[in-house]
């Protein structure tokens, strides 16, 4: 009795030290953890886009945003504007505003430049683990810390792997690798529809970003079908 | 300019809109992006409207992702699937 209530007390996120708190953030998340790897198809398209190893792995180690990141190289190759390229990222990203936001409890007491680290490792993964952490009583920034530490890693090294072992490996087309980002995003979707409303501003913004790339507006497509389909949101109710 | 998106709320605070249309709108912003992203790819991976490969694929991603309820089977059965239809002799 006495040894299960103590089991119980250390299963408990309240009671975690910084050791536990990190233990228990590689435990939880390694499914999650292990999706940087994500990065090997981003290194390939990179080096087929021009980009040496260096410069991509760099651009994984400074932007750490996958989607982004895929977005600025298809953006890159259809010789897009920088404005272009600039807002469709921040739109992109616009989500970590809200992230951040939900995040800011447990940050703020932390100075200025904690806080700029912190934020720079958020991503979608750590943000989904984090806040699932805190609201079972967790309160360590150890937890966060781990987590978008082993991402940052994973990302960084796996663009490095299929950057420099790009040119040794088949071309992506050949073996469906050229797919794997659109897979990642659609797969993202499937997984973040709440409703049947989220499912049809989906298949707007799919439809209308298809239908633009296709009159010769390609640059702007995401931009426009991604700031178009969440009226359909405001429309209701 | 990512690092600006992460941190901004974390330095300055703005008054994000808790209820109304405006927070409605930035609920839905992240998932319309992201299918705008998918679309363009597969409905005109070449710039004009194909229905190739890249859809039999979409639909063997959107299954096996909302069976498993996981991103990485969905990506590797895209992987498979779009390899797989390509490698079809074309009738």
């Amino acid at each position: 009795m006495h040894s299960r209530e103590v089991s119980r007390a250390a299963l408990d996120p309240a009671n975690d030290n910084a050791r536990t708190a990190s233990l228990r953030a590689l435990r939880e998340g390694w499914p999650v953890l292990l999706e940087p790897f994500v990065g090997v198809a981003f290194g390939v398209l990179a080096r087929g886009a021009g980009l040496d190893p260096l410069t991509a792995t760099a651009m994984s180690a400074l932007v750490f945003a996958g989607a982004a990141q895929f977005a600025m190289l298809d953006l890159v190759r259809s010789e897009a504007l920088p404005v272009v390229v600039i807002a469709t990222v921040l739109l992109i990203n616009s989500r970590h505003l809200l992230m951040a936001t939900a995040l800011r409890p447990w940050f703020t007491p932390q100075p200025l430049l904690a806080r700029l680290g912190l934020g720079f490792l958020l991503t979608d993964e750590t943000f989904a683990l984090s806040t699932s952490y805190y609201a079972r009583g967790g309160h360590r920034l150890a937890y966060y810390l781990t987590g978008g530490l082993v991402l940052w890693s994973v990302w960084v090294g796996a663009t490095l792997l299929g950057a420099s072992a790009g040119a040794a490996l088949p071309e992506p087309r050949q073996i469906g690798l050229d797919f794997a980002v659109t897979a990642a995003f659609i797969a993202i979707v499937v997984i973040g529809v709440r409703d049947r409303l989220d499912i049809a501003i989906a298949l707007l913004a799919a439809l209308v970003a298809g239908l633009l790339r296709a009159s010769g507006f390609a640059v702007v497509a995401v931009l426009v079908a991604g700031a178009i389909a969440p009226v359909l949101r405001v429309a209701r109710r | 300019m990512t690092l600006l998106t992460r941190t901004l709320p974390l330095i300055v605070r703005p008054p994000l809109p808790q209820t109304g249309r405006a927070r409605r709108y930035l609920d839905a912003l992240p998932i319309s992006i992201i299918a705008a992203l998918a679309g363009g790819a597969v409905l005109a991976p070449e710039r004009r409207l194909s229905l190739g490969p890249e859809i039999v694929a979409m639909c063997a991603v959107v299954i096996v992702t909302a069976w498993r309820r996981n991103i990485l089977a969905g990506i590797l059965t895209g992987i498979v699937a779009i390899a797989a239809v390509r490698a079809l002799p074309s009738l």
